[in-house]
């Protein structure tokens, strides 16, 4: 009898070594702990406890995005992220909404150019039936001709509520055309209207078995959980979903030099006058981006800002003024858009801009200017990690984009530890001659 | 015998390896479909510890209140002055929001840009909102900087200069966010909807559209300033990796010179609920669709009622499995949205229902709503509504306090009612006693549909046909005319 129960016993436990490879040590210099592992399947895991309140998040990301579309099958991916709601083998239509609510909990996804992540926080004590609904649509979608063709419509529906209702949309595309020659970059993630209705049910299928498969997904869970149990109900749920083929590697990056540019389009919805201001930057990856990321609050973050000071307060020549750094997968751009009252307003509007950089050129901003952005900075860098949900947000997309979470603590550290003459040396070699500048007429 | 035996333990022996093997390797194919089929069945919800409020009066009168939130690297700071637009005279509205809006813009040395550096220096945001008891000053920061955050309050408290240039500032920024909001149905709706509901109530200075504005002077800012914005008609909020002892000491040393005045106690009564329907449309010409927002007053915060209301109103309303999204939206197909929401003040709550709906069906859908009041009023809800109303209620309280500034905002709000831990620690127990009959016995009580708000395009008009008596309105808030059913205009 005790021998049957040793052979019971080290099976078990071969069964639970050997189902992951190496559950990592826990990392102590992230300001909250962190537990990551990865399945056999290939699915990445990262657990993250905090005890404060009786909450959980969970965060499924996809490494898919609008960057994997094809031309001519534009929209592909955002509406993959709407079909993942409209049932599973197990989950009926609309119903892992349903499931959310009725417990209290809330619920969301989103499609960017790289990834798409679904998102939920529960009670702590619902943790399972969160793994129970996601496992479901990773595992077995439902994919029906008739469930397509509804997605197409209410899609088709929201590109055009957004056309009538973002009246500098068309301004916007042009833009990152020119911005981002790159057709992987420059398309919209919600997608063409023409394209939208060509893409058929196979091509639903064939994207989801190629990216919606375990080895090309993140599972990320924070909040209030018991380490042990959730390892347990990540293996039952996850573990036994097959391992999708490799996906095919992008057809990128085809980096193409962006041409300075300085034009006049006719926005046909747009009732003032604006301008739209771009200059292509370093990767977010890169060395420099460090410092880009600090000027951008001298330039354009809150009240105080070089840019709001001038145009809207100073010489109020600006009736609206936003801006900053878009990233775009290992791309990025900074970005200024100004409406005005009228077109001798956007003249002067464009050269107090010009003038303001050309001060950051020649001068060395204040210490006392560098301690306010950067303190500006730090306060938006903590609201990362504000909530369970913000947290485990955070955690994927530093792993996805950087395939690890080592160098994630010390990545404030070095946004702060900027100097002056970084500000000075940034400015003069990413914001010169070479921009794209689209003056935009009204009808 | 003995054969028998060993059978029958080989055969024990056999389907226990079948089991562990089908439990261990084999899983796949038997339990996993199984578990699958059903949703899991949750575990037992760990306790909700809420932080401490410590409180402490200091000897100018002023109330301090500390809630310990620890590695959150900042904090937030709530201070409250117990006048909010109630306070302001009947002849000019807005007064207290304007005087609100004025604090931050200049101290003596210290103009209003400076302000804002110095705000900002410190990671700063500061922003304030103005209810009908009481304003808010709600000032977040990175935590090493406490002193300056209270240095820049006690100028702007001790020292405001209220400087005749920043308020033109402040009533034209004013004046153009109120003329931007008059295309915002939501907007136009809820300020009629305060204008009828309070009529000669204190609670209508809500309602304050764009043309009082700039008939507020430096005068009237500075009598409503020095007669309210005193140390003991005021709290202060501070959340954040702090405690009582520290927060006191620095609270002290930068606001004991604001002295303490005497303030007649202002008593605002109830006002009455509308008896009678009344249905009343706004004319807003680019609107697509039919926005409609209705209710009435009903009982203070503090009422016996608060907590099985709150139970009844997520039935009604409270999400889109409630009963309006479901009958409106999912079976009628009428809506984009319908909900219903609870709101409250010193001296009364309110009950609204929002709901967005096709211009074609407003009258039905108005028709829809009345019926499903009536019916929560008059029937008895279903055991298992009850309890999934509850599930959700109890469900989704801590992630109303998730972030600091939820936080304090909550606290805020449990300071300025002075409400005590029936709302703070005690919130999840009061809801879960509440069962079937309890709801029940508070139904009758409350006349939930009086005041209707259509707002469309004029042009709708033809399909709301079925009421008896619609009163026109143009958008700033102004009466035009009525019309009696069979009339037409």
């Amino acid at each position: 009898m005790s021998k049957r129960r040793s052979y019971f016993i080290s099976l078990i436990m071969i069964l639970f070594l050997g189902s992951s490879s190496a559950i990592a040590q826990q990392k102590k210099d992230l300001p909250f702990p962190v537990t990551q592992f990865t399945l056999r399947n290939g699915l990445q895991v990262i657990l993250s406890e905090d005890y404060s309140l009786p909450l959980v998040s969970v965060v499924i990301a996809y490494n898919v995005g609008s960057i994997n579309e094809k031309p001519e099958k534009t929209g592909l991916a955002y509406l993959m992220e709407n079909l993942m709601f409209q049932g599973s083998k197990n989950i009926g239509q609309m119903q892992h909404i349903n499931f959310i609510h009725r417990i209290g909990g809330e619920l969301n996804a989103t499609t960017t150019e790289d990834k798409t992540m679904f998102y939920q926080t529960v009670p702590s004590n619902q943790l399972a039936l969160v793994l129970w609904l996601e496992s479901d649509r990773m595992k077995s979608l439902e994919i029906f001709t008739s469930k397509v063709e509804r997605a197409k419509v209410a899609l088709i529906e929201e590109i055009r509520h957004r056309k009538t209702s973002d009246h500098y949309l068309e301004s916007s595309l042009y833009f990152d055309r020119l911005l981002f020659p790159d057709f992987a970059y420059n398309h919209p993630v919600i997608g063409d209207e023409a394209d939208l209705r060509e893409i058929t049910i196979g091509d639903v299928k064939n994207f989801y078995s190629t990216y919606y498969a375990p080895n090309n997904a993140v599972l990320c869970i924070s909040g209030n959980i018991d380490k042990r149990k959730t390892i347990q109900l990540i293996r039952r749920y996850f573990e036994k979903i097959p391992q999708g083929k490799k996906t095919p590697s992008l057809a990128l990056p085809e980096v193409l030099e962006t041409k300075s540019t300085n034009i006049t389009i006719e926005n046909s919805l747009a009732s003032y006058p604006a301008f739209r201001l771009g200059y292509r930057i370093c990767s977010p990856y890169a060395e420099d981006y460090y410092a880009l990321s600090i000027l951008e609050y001298v330039l354009l973050r809150g009240q105080t800002s070089r840019l709001y000071r001038r145009l809207i307060k100073k010489d109020r020549i600006a009736l609206d003024l936003n801006g900053g750094i878009e990233k775009k997968f290992d791309l990025a751009a900074f970005k200024i858009f100004v409406i005005n009252n009228n077109e001798i307003l956007r003249e002067r509007s464009q050269k107090a801009i010009f003038s303001e950089i050309n001060k950051i050129k020649s001068n060395l901003i204040s210490e006392k200017e560098l301690i306010k952005s950067k303190n500006m900075f730090k306060m938006d860098y903590i609201k990362q990690f504000a909530t369970s949900l913000d947290k485990a947000i955070f955690l994927t997309e530093g792993f996805l984009t950087r395939k690890s979470l080592d160098d994630i603590p010390e990545d404030l550290d070095r946004f702060l530890s900027i100097t002056r003459y970084d500000v000075t040396r940034i400015i003069n070699k990413y914001l010169g001659e070479e921009k794209i500048l689209i003056n935009i007429k009204i009808k | 015998m003995n054969i028998n035996l060993r059978v029958f333990c080989s055969l024990k022996l056999s389907i226990f390896i079948f089991l562990s093997f089908l439990l261990t390797w084999g899983t796949p194919l038997v339990s996993q479909e199984r578990f699958r089929r059903s949703p899991p069945y949750p575990e037992p919800l760990p306790e909700l510890n809420l932080p401490d409020i410590e409180s402490t009066t200091l000897s100018n009168g002023l109330s301090l209140s500390v809630v310990r939130r620890e590695n959150l690297q900042a904090i937030s700071l709530r201070l409250i002055i117990l006048a909010g637009e109630s306070s302001s005279p009947k002849s000019l509205p807005s007064l207290a929001t304007i005087t609100a809006n004025m604090l931050s813009k200049g101290a003596l040395n210290l103009s209003s840009s400076e302000i804002e550096e110095a705000i900002e220096s410190i990671g700063g945001n500061f922003s304030s909102s103005i209810y009908p008891d009481y304003s808010i000053f709600s000032f977040s920061f990175l935590e090493d900087y406490l002193d300056d955050a209270l240095e820049i309050l006690s100028r702007m408290i001790l020292q405001p200069t209220f400087s005749k240039q920043e308020i033109r500032n402040v009533e034209r920024s004013m004046f153009y966010d109120l003329v931007m909001k008059s295309t915002d149905p939501e907007f136009l709706a809820r300020r009629l909807f305060f204008q009828i509901l309070f009529k000669d109530h204190p609670y209508k200075n809500m309602a304050y559209n764009e043309d009082i504005i700039k008939k507020i002077d430096q005068k009237n800012i500075l009598s409503f300033f020095n007669k309210f914005y005193i140390p003991n008609n005021a709290k202060l909020v501070l959340t954040g990796n702090l405690n009582l002892q520290t927060a006191s000491r620095k609270v002290s040393k930068y606001l004991q010179s604001w002295k303490k005045k005497d303030l007649e106690y202002r008593f605002i009564p109830p006002p009455d609920p509308l008896k009678e329907l009344k249905i009343c449309f706004i004319d807003l010409p680019k609107a697509k669709d039919v926005t409609i927002y209705m209710g009435n007053i009903i009982f203070p915060i503090t009422d016996v009622d608060l907590f099985p209301f709150v139970v009844l109103n997520q039935v009604l309303g409270g999400t889109p499995n409630s009963r309006l999204f479901m009958n409106l939206r999912e079976s009628k197909g009428y809506a984009y949205h319908a909900f219903s929401e609870l709101e409250f003040f010193k001296s009364c709550g309110i009950f609204t229902v929002k709901a967005r709906v096709r211009p074609e069906v407003s009258y039905a859908s108005i028709i829809e709503i009345l019926k499903e009041i009536e019916k929560i009023t008059k029937e008895k809800i279903p055991s298992y509504e009850i309890e999934q109303a509850k599930s959700y209620l109890i469900g989704n309280f801590p992630l109303k306090i998730e972030t600091i500034d939820k936080l304090s905002s909550k606290i805020s709000e449990i300071q300025a009612f002075n409400l005590g831990e029936k709302h703070w620690n005690k919130y999840l127990e009061n809801i879960k006693f509440i069962n079937s009959d309890i709801v029940s016995k508070i139904e009758k009580k409350y006349p939930l549909s009086p005041v209707v708000i259509i707002i469309g395009n004029k042009n709708i008009i033809d399909f709301l046909g079925g009421f008896e008596k619609l009163e026109v309105y143009n958008s700033k808030g102004i009466h035009q005319y009525n019309i009696s059913r069979g009339e037409n205009k």
